[in-house]
């Protein structure tokens, strides 16, 4: 009995801690409407700093508490609602998303450089360990006690705040009607900032608590994580309800702790599962949570995509694969794998093409159906032995397939709900796959066969075998990956241009409006979300087959996060978005780094700047994903719109391939250095525009042509233009009036 | 015959009621009104019919066959269509588009053969928009939009097409047309019912009038009739409360 108890208290602290996360995490989501993956990160930032400043420099605790509680916590806040979210007004989910993924990978890109994650940290219980008290025969620690107050105090404070106190009255106003608000004289900035403080702030004390509680050293990824928990929690109150997150909290902490007691021992894959029991949690809640209502949206997002031609797309897939093969020519043998592993990657990111850029879903864990697909492959389809060993082609379908099918099922719970929901399961199952499945290196018996899911944590995968041709080969390798992108690039873009991708788009612009033409919005859904990670799955096995040997740490979250990101940075409504984030992450990332590290073997004395700029690149690339608040097409969009300019002026553009020969033909015969190559080339075609506008002023127009103005806006958006003001004023009578005042026109 | 049948429907939002025990028929080949002044519950009336609302309780008969619990995409496949208050058009695509989805929709739902490029221009050359077809939807002014999310309904072949304020936004010689329009579409057999506030355009154009008032049903009948009637003079102008 005592035993139980103390599970059941020790399960309650637990409880109280993801309360503490949730209840943050629910507060900033009511007021500001965006969801905030970047909260567990925040957490581990502020368990980083405290630990920093009470171990570390040996500073007193409630000084190191006050410091991490009165000013990092609500600094992270507001700096976060001034720079960022205040500009994602009119987004899509995705873009908002990305930005607070791109925040999450900042901070943790962020921590790991300023703390070596190769030191263990452990930190230490209020007043110690040692200092308990025993009550009904449990003996709690002091910390314990204090984690199951704050909570307490929490949850009643956070009730009357929002019933009773005008703050929280008006932070359940900004998220009904911003607008209505600001009408009745408030500012929905200023309510939104203090909950953005006081919700990273809550992010803070959680990460302080929680470590040990949990036990074992200060880790990054794991603390960034404990967003997973909270929202799982949050997911109990519809990420709206603070007494129910608190039930969801202790239900989870509960439900840990007994795991822990109770299960029987030789349920290998036990320890495992608390790690993702949030997971199960959240599909368990997913499921029986109410269908949404359809109701109209009617705003405009900011986002824009062009659609191409198929006959421009095909065009330009032959140039990718000419590009490829001739860039292959002029790079060293050793970087080919590079190459090839930036285009798988290039291929898991089309997924996201297709499923965010056209269809408005959210999959936040495509190297999780990647990695069943590799998982999958490698048991069904590996033929030969020693260095003859090849993946057959029944593997790589079974893999396809194996990824479409479990797209299905981890999309279906949630297809029902909006986006976020989609993108948190994703998240959750990405968890789940990296947690469970690839940790999973015990053999097992099951139907009376053994097997093991990822066999000594390291697959050793082989390349596939189809008839002649045999993709062990380098270069034939690289051949065949960069036909099957442009075929697939092209397949999508007419997939787009089909009734299919039409109602893709009606979906996404208006699901209302959609289903009341008669659109099955479910199976809509449920068809482009198994396509696209049967896409993603495709990748998974391209990727392995480049790496040849992939640990789990080729499929982890982060990396995933990153691809996402990325896509978006380049234009996920793009192919070319796709190659660009996919390029990146699976390329040009890993490049960067090794250039960086060579050179500053190579010339010591620059050592500490370049080690610098090594972990500036990973802080880089999250100020991008942050950027994409303010430029939400991605980059792309912006370089597309700039080259239609050249349309009329031919000649520049010739110009501009002569020079790329000439660029290719140095880089032949080694005057100038791939890296160079690739630099001064992008250069060229990202300036050509203003080069053309330079070099032929008559023609390509220096400047974006005006958007055409919707005409009952005029006056509203914007001024009248002056022969309408003039006309206005006659018919009013006024204009002997504006001969007096010279006025401006602006309407109400 | 009547198309539509809505029987006692009540529809509560916590402690208000939107919709107290209102029925009414939708008659086919005819124009019906629903009018009423703001806030008497005609959106959501029709977000009943189409069932993007749950009722509390009450029914919805269409073609004779209880459709309470379908949900909207159901009785859209059984020959609903409506339009939107606030516009709901695809707008990432073009006019053009925004009326061929509709069809390309009915395709995949029907897996009959269904000529979708040709119903499209003839739908566009019958509400007149073929001028504008391939202009971005999100540049077409309101009065036009509005006239393309009725091009949008048709292309599903509707038995019943609602209109919510279909002339709001537009021009005197836009709603001129749009009357044309949808008197055709009357004599060939559909049943049309539009919520409207422009009341000269009602009067001329239903044959029947349904007049809600506070979420309740305050008159039913021709023109002339609800014009008469004392209830409806005193929901629109207001009486004189004798003391």
């Amino acid at each position: 009995m005592t035993a139980f108890l103390t599970y059941t208290v020790l399960g309650l602290v637990l409880g109280a801690v993801y309360a503490i996360a949730a209840s943050g995490l629910v507060l900033t989501y009511n007021t500001s409407g965006i969801f905030n993956f970047a909260h567990g990160a925040q957490a581990m930032l502020g368990a980083f700093t405290y630990y920093q400043l009470d171990v570390a420099w040996d500073l007193p605790a409630w000084f190191a508490l006050a410091v991490v509680l009165g000013l990092l916590g609500p600094a992270m806040g507001l700096l976060q609602h001034a720079l960022i979210m205040r500009g994602l007004r009119d987004t899509e989910p995705i873009t908002r998303i990305v930005v607070t993924v791109a925040v999450m990978l900042g901070l943790v890109a962020l921590s790991q450089w300023l703390w070596d994650p190769q030191e263990a940290r452990v930190p230490e219980m209020f007043f110690g360990v040692d200092s308990t008290v025993t009550a009904f025969g449990v003996t709690l620690r002091y910390h314990e006690v204090i984690c199951l107050l704050i909570a307490a105090a929490l949850a009643v404070s956070l009730r009357a705040l929002f019933v009773k106190a005008r703050l929280g009255v008006l932070m359940r106003a900004t998220v009904d009607d911003p607008d209505l608000l600001s009408l009745a004289g408030h500012d929905p900035d200023r309510v939104a900032a203090r909950a953005w403080a006081l919700g990273s702030t809550l992010a803070v004390l959680a990460g302080v608590l929680i470590t040990p509680v949990i036990g074992g050293p200060l880790e990054a990824n794991a603390l960034t994580l404990l967003v997973v928990d909270a929202f799982a929690a949050a997911l109990f109150g519809r990420l709206r309800s603070i007494p129910l997150t608190f039930l969801g909290a202790v239900v989870l902490g509960l439900m840990s702790s007994y795991l822990v007691a109770y299960a029987p021992t030789d349920w290998t894959w036990m320890g495992n599962l608390r790690h993702s029991l949030a997971m199960v949690v959240l599909f368990a809640v997913l499921l029986v949570l109410r269908h949404d209502r359809l109701r109209g949206v009617a705003t405009r997002s900011r986002e824009r995509y062009e659609v191409p031609t198929v006959r421009r797309a095909a065009l330009w897939g032959g140039v990718f694969v000419l590009a490829v093969l001739a860039f292959r020519q002029i790079i060293d043998p050793s970087s080919v794998g590079l190459l090839h592993l930036g285009i798988a990657f290039a291929v898991i990111a089309l997924s996201q093409t297709l499923l965010t850029g056209y269809a408005g879903e959210l999959n936040l864990a495509p190297l999780a159906f990647a990695a069943i697909a590799t998982v999958v492959a490698f048991h069904a389809g590996v033929q030969g032995e020693g260095a003859d060993t090849r993946l057959s082609v029944g593997g790589l379908v079974a893999g396809v397939v194996a990824a479409a099918v479990t797209g299905a099922l981890v999309a279906v719970p949630a297809l029902r709900l909006r986006g976020l929901y989609l993108a948190l399961a994703t998240l959750a199952f990405g968890v789940f796959v990296s947690s469970m499945v690839l940790r999973d290196v015990q053999e097992h018996t099951l139907f009376g066969r053994t097997f093991s899911i990822f066999p000594n944590g390291n697959l050793l995968f082989p390349r596939l075998a189809v008839g002649p041709v045999d993709l062990a080969d380098d270069d034939v390798f690289l051949l065949v990956s960069a036909v099957l992108f442009a075929g697939l690039g092209v397949g999508l873009v007419a997939l787009r241009n089909s009734g299919y991708g039409r109602r893709l788009a009606a979906m996404k612009d208006s699901p209302a409006a959609s289903a009341m033409l008669g659109q099955r919005l479910l199976w809509l859904k449920l068809s482009v979300f198994a396509t696209s990670t049967a896409i993603a799955g495709l990748g998974g096995i391209l990727m392995s087959m480049s790496l040849r040997s992939v640990t789990k740490d080729h499929f982890i979250l982060t990396l995933s996060l990153s691809l996402v990101m990325l896509s978006v940075i380049g234009g996920i409504g793009y192919v070319s978005g796709a190659l660009l984030g996919g390029l990146i992450v699976g390329a040009g990332m890993t490049a960067l780094v090794t250039l960086l590290s060579e050179t500053a073997t190579a010339h010591p004395q620059f050592g500490g700047t370049l080690g610098l700029l090594a972990h500036l690149v990973p802080v880089s690339a999250a100020l991008a994903g942050i950027g994409v608040a303010r430029n939400p097409s991605g980059v792309l969009h912006d370089v597309f719109a700039a080259h239609r300019r050249l349309a009329t002026a031919p000649e520049i553009r010739c110009g501009a391939v002569a020079v790329q020969c000439g660029l290719y033909a140095l880089a032949w015969f080694d005057v100038v250095g791939t890296m160079s190559f690739l630099v001064l080339s992008s250069a060229l075609w990202l300036c050509l525009p203003r080069i053309g506008a330079v070099l032929r002023p008559e023609r390509v127009p220096g400047h974006r042509p005006a958007r055409p103005e919707v005409p009952e806006l005029i006056g509203i958006d914007s001024d009248y233009p002056p022969d309408l003001a003039d006309r206005l004023d006659e018919r009013l009578g006024i204009s002997a009036l504006r001969a007096k005042v010279r006025g401006s026109h602006v309407g109400a | 015959m009547s198309v539509l049948e809505v029987q006692g429907v009540t529809v509560r939002f916590g402690g208000n009621t939107a919709l107290r025990d209102v029925g009414f028929t939708v008659g086919s080949g005819q124009v019906t009104g629903l009018i009423g002044p703001n806030g008497a519950g005609k959106t959501t009336m029709f977000n009943c019919i189409t069932g993007m609302q749950a009722v509390a309780s009450g029914r919805v008969l269409f073609e004779g066959e209880d459709v309470t619990g379908l949900g909207p995409g159901r009785r859209a496949r059984l020959g609903m269509a409506r339009t939107f208050q606030r516009l709901e058009l695809f707008l990432s695509l073009s006019v053009r588009d925004n009326v061929r989805v509709a069809g390309d929709i009915v395709r995949a739902n029907t897996r009959r053969r269904f000529p979708v490029d040709a119903e499209t221009d003839r739908i566009l050359e019958l509400t007149g928009l073929t001028d504008i077809a391939d202009e971005n939807v999100a540049g077409v002014p309101t009065g036009r939009a509005r006239v393309v999310e009725v091009a949008r309904a048709l292309m599903t072949r509707p038995k019943l097409l609602l209109l919510d304020e279909p002339a709001s936004g537009q021009t005197e010689h836009e709603s001129g047309r749009f009357a044309e329009l949808l008197r055709g579409l009357a004599d060939d057999g559909i049943a049309v019912c539009l919520v409207e506030h422009d009341l000269p355009l009602v009067m001329s154009l239903c044959s029947t009038i349904h007049v809600l008032d506070h979420g309740t049903l305050i008159a039913s009948g021709t023109a002339e009739e609800v014009r008469r009637s004392p209830e409806v003079i005193a929901a629109y102008i207001g009486t004189e409360t004798v003391a």
